[in-house]
């Protein structure tokens, strides 16, 4: 698990549910559509063509109707098991926008590799999320800064 | 102002992007070294871990004391948690993701039968005479 050094971010999450079922929900856009999205936003619009080479586009929707576009790419896809795909900041088109124009912070990963990978084990399916900076933020990647700010956690809460 | 912010947070990104310094924000987080102190904790010269500092100091992670000799260096937290802050939005995000897809499950039909779903006894056809009773 070296890699693991190098990912900015891991979330994972189990649930009492078949991997086949959990496949389908990240795969498919009406399912994807239906769960996908940061806090107070919905999924009001997803493509996905899923084969390597294929493309993803997705748009979020924040209640007050500010729309956001993503696009990117399949890079791998292993059927139940793996899915890695790149995320950008698109317009409605699937055109990448520089992120600072769309108000990131100047420095923010203008293409981010997101690797999803399955685990079927005692009746529950485990998903994890990883996300690696790729593109002109390349050196996110070898950032690994995910342990140091875990020890820094506990110094800044009392900062 | 939202300009300097977005500049501090790029040269935050960079000062972190060497794991030496990363190493070096770590054994700070312990608490204020001095560049004796660190350099003994590195296999490198004092010329070097000065540099790193310099960027540290640059970026805003640390701060120098002024005394000549012992110029301890002390962790900065405030451009570190505008850091974690950003990333934090991504786990967010997925955290929130993750809820409505654990509830999305439920509601999800599974049209695809697996070879064990069989017993479960649901009616086939509606059962008229108890519809007409009720």
């Amino acid at each position: 698990m070296e890699q693991l050094k190098e990912k900015q971010l891991v979330v994972s999450r189990s649930y009492d549910a078949p991997l086949e079922k959990l496949w389908k929900a990240w795969t498919e856009p009406e399912h994807f559509m239906r769960w996908y999205g940061p806090k107070g936003f919905t999924t009001p619009s997803c493509e996905i063509d899923l084969k390597v080479g294929g493309r993803h586009l997705w748009s979020m929707k924040s209640a007050d109707g500010r729309q956001m576009y993503y696009t990117g790419v399949y890079k791998e896809i292993v059927p139940m098991q793996r899915i890695v795909y790149t995320d950008s900041m698109s317009d409605a088109e699937g055109n990448v926008m520089s992120p600072e124009k769309m108000g990131m912070p100047a420095g923010s990963p203008s293409s981010m590799d997101v690797t999803v990978t399955f685990a079927h084990e005692g009746g529950k399916t485990t998903v994890t999320v990883s996300h690696i900076g790729g593109g002109e933020g390349a050196d996110y990647a070898a950032m690994g800064w995910e342990q140091a700010f875990d020890k820094l956690a506990g110094v800044l809460a009392k900062a | 102002m939202l300009k300097t912010h977005q500049d501090s947070l790029s040269l935050t990104f960079g000062a972190l992007s060497d794991p030496t310094r990363r190493k070096i924000l770590s054994i700070l987080a312990n608490g204020e070294r001095s560049v004796i102190q660190l350099v003994k904790r590195f296999d490198l010269t004092q010329p070097a871990i000065s540099k790193h500092l310099r960027v540290l100091e640059r970026a805003g992670l640390i701060i120098r004391g002024r005394e000549a000799q012992w110029r301890p260096a002390k962790l900065q937290g405030a451009p570190l948690k505008e850091a974690t802050d950003w990333m934090e939005q991504y786990r967010q995000t997925w955290e929130v993701s993750f809820d409505r897809l654990g509830a999305y499950l439920q509601t999800m039909e599974t049209e695809q039968p697996e070879k064990r779903r069989r017993k479960v006894g649901k009616p086939k056809r509606p059962n008229s005479k108890s519809r007409s009773r009720s």
